[in-house]
């Protein structure tokens, strides 16, 4: 009883020239479009800066940072220094209204890298609250920028890049008003 | 036996059918895959110059909301991975107080874009900044 080796049998003069061709000319074009696929893809790659916000510790930072300048208090809601921190182009130190209407201080602080800062002090008490694990070339590549229309409040332009030097954040956030 | 020799041509037919559906959906997805990605990464740099634009053309003062510039005044450099793109601001007043102020990014040659609406209020004062 023949039993079916699950192979095709080679023919015992070998394939003719015709199968062969046929052979090769399919896997040819499965490998030419696999090929375009690949060049595709490496070409988009190579534009495209890497998406920061999918990271869910940097959309926090982002998500956080923009509900305190927006909620910045006063027509000059930026203070030079606090606790030992200056304003920079790393550290931004503002007034930013509390839920309860209360006034606090909030200071965030981009210098280390792969960890982000925030410090809110409220009636000399400070509570600390750190995303860690935030890829390093997002702490490093960040900068802090004063953005705005000279005699209103001036609003904070956060932009970093990726490890390629692509833009990958830029975002103007404006403080808005509170009666 | 014929069996010894090898498959027939039917199976051999059914068998590369399979493989070539398999290959071709396979191939399809990945496709497709990488498309989507590229879009939606697209479109996070397209809404973040449109959130930036907003935050200029709202504190423009409402009279002269029309006599601004059309185009883009924020600065589009992240928009670099799109070009060549072009930036449109269209201000349309709906009734007496309110505009609308449309702002749209095109890219890929017109193919795609992406629109963001401010509607602006007539506060009779300092535009709440």
């Amino acid at each position: 009883m023949p039993v079916r080796t699950g192979r095709i049998a080679c023919p015992p003069h070998g394939y003719t020239l015709i199968e062969v061709v046929v052979a090769m000319a399919v896997f040819g074009i499965f490998l030419m479009i696999l090929g375009v696929l690949t060049v595709d893809m490496r070409r988009n790659e190579k534009r495209m800066p890497v998406n920061f916000m999918r990271h869910p510790q940097i959309d926090a930072v982002i998500s956080r940072l923009r509900r305190d300048v927006l909620d910045a208090h006063g027509s000059n809601p930026y203070r030079e220094t606090h606790d030992g921190y200056t304003q920079g182009s790393k550290t931004l130190i503002l007034e930013s209204v509390q839920e309860n209407g209360g006034v606090q201080m909030i200071v965030w602080d981009f210098r280390n890298a792969g960890e982000v800062k925030r410090r809110a002090y409220n009636v000399g008490v400070a509570t600390q609250w750190i995303a860690r694990g935030v890829p390093e070339d997002f702490a490093s590549t960040l900068v802090l920028q004063a953005v705005g229309i000279p005699g209103r409040p001036w609003g904070v332009r956060v932009t970093a890049r990726d490890e390629r030097g692509r833009i990958a954040i830029d975002q103007i956030l404006q403080p808005r008003a509170h009666e | 036996m014929r069996r010894a020799r090898g498959f027939s041509l039917v199976e051999v037919l059914v068998a590369m059918m399979i493989l070539t559906l398999v290959i071709t959906v396979s191939l399809a997805a990945f496709v497709e895959r990488s498309r989507r990605l590229r879009q939606a990464s697209e479109i996070i740099l397209a809404y973040q110059a449109l959130a930036n634009e907003v935050e200029y053309r709202r504190r423009i003062d409402f009279d002269e909301l029309e006599t601004a510039s059309p185009q883009f005044i924020s600065d589009t450099a992240l928009l670099a991975p799109l070009q060549p793109f072009g930036t449109t601001v269209a201000v349309a007043q709906t009734q007496t107080g309110i505009k609308n102020v449309l702002l749209t990014v095109r890219w890929n040659n017109g193919q795609r874009e992406a629109r963001l609406q401010l509607v602006r209020v007539d506060t009779g004062g300092d535009n709440l900044w």
